[in-house]
């Protein structure tokens, strides 16, 4: 529960999913749920070069398996806020 | 058991648990490697990492690592 | 019933007995990929996730690289094996 916690107060900001294909999407976070599955909203592709048929999306759903990384903005971090749900994680889970 | 001190390993997760807001080095599946410091992270290995270096490659302030692609994660040496 | 063994030192009846009866020992982890770990196994769980000590990485038979402690997420674990000696296998 607590990255499912953490994006849904991401919601709103800037954010970069990088996939397990390679294929990196910037965009306005939209939704995300209990599987880590995202919503994105004004989507663009880093490597616009590498992936041209990518260039009409707008928006997109990314099935959370597929996802490696999310490049995550500095000031959506709250490092005391983040240390205290993981300690508590650790202990209920 | 529960006589176990706080700073005991006694479940493999305990590892990562004591490596809270330490430099920890990653390995990823298809030959990613980081380093980073540990600021969250849960069961299924899921992670937040900081200043992280993906090696030899380039930095990024603030990282989420999905686990399923975790392979071993190993803390600072720990002078014991 | 006739058959089976009990009570020997090495003896364990079931996989997770084995798995209980390791904790401490130098064993061989290897992993899906191939790659072998060599060390001291602290302890495990459940998904077979792993805590080692002076853990040492052999890629084909080649050391390349050594860890001070190592977690080794369970589900890249095809199998756990003990081993009499960890460190400088020498030749």
């Amino acid at each position: 529960m607590l990255f499912f916690s953490y994006f849904k107060d991401l919601v709103g900001r800037e954010v970069t999913v990088e996939l397990k294909n390679d294929l990196a999407i910037r965009g306005t976070l939209h939704s995300v749920d209990q599987y880590l599955n995202i919503k994105l909203e004004n989507t663009r592709v880093v490597d616009q070069d590498k992936y041209p048929h990518m260039l009409s999306v707008r928006n997109c759903f990314i099935r959370g398996s597929v996802v490696r990384y999310v490049q995550l903005p500095p000031e959506g971090v709250d490092i005391e806020l983040l240390h205290d749900a993981t300690r508590r994680e650790a202990r209920g889970g | 058991m529960a006589t176990e001190e706080e700073s005991a390993v006694k479940e493999p997760l305990d590892l990562i648990r004591l490596s809270l807001d330490e430099r920890i080095y990653v390995k990823l599946r298809s030959d990613r490697e980081l380093r980073g410091k540990l600021h969250a992270y849960d069961q299924h290995l899921n992670m937040i990492l900081g200043d992280v270096e993906e090696t030899t490659k380039r930095t990024v302030p603030f990282l989420f690592v999905r686990g399923d692609g975790v392979i071993l994660v190993s803390p600072p040496l720990r002078t014991a | 019933m006739s058959g089976t063994e009990k009570g020997g030192s090495g003896t364990t009846k079931t996989p997770a007995d084995f798995l209980k009866s390791i904790r401490g020992r130098p064993v061989v982890v290897k992993l899906n990929s191939g790659v072998d770990y060599r060390g001291i196994l602290a302890c495990l769980d459940g998904y077979m996730n792993i805590a080692m000590e002076q853990t040492e990485e052999y890629v084909n038979g080649q050391l390349k690289n050594k860890y001070g402690d190592a977690f080794i997420r369970g589900n890249n674990v095809l199998y756990i094996s003990t081993s009499k000696r960890t460190l400088a296998e020498g030749a």
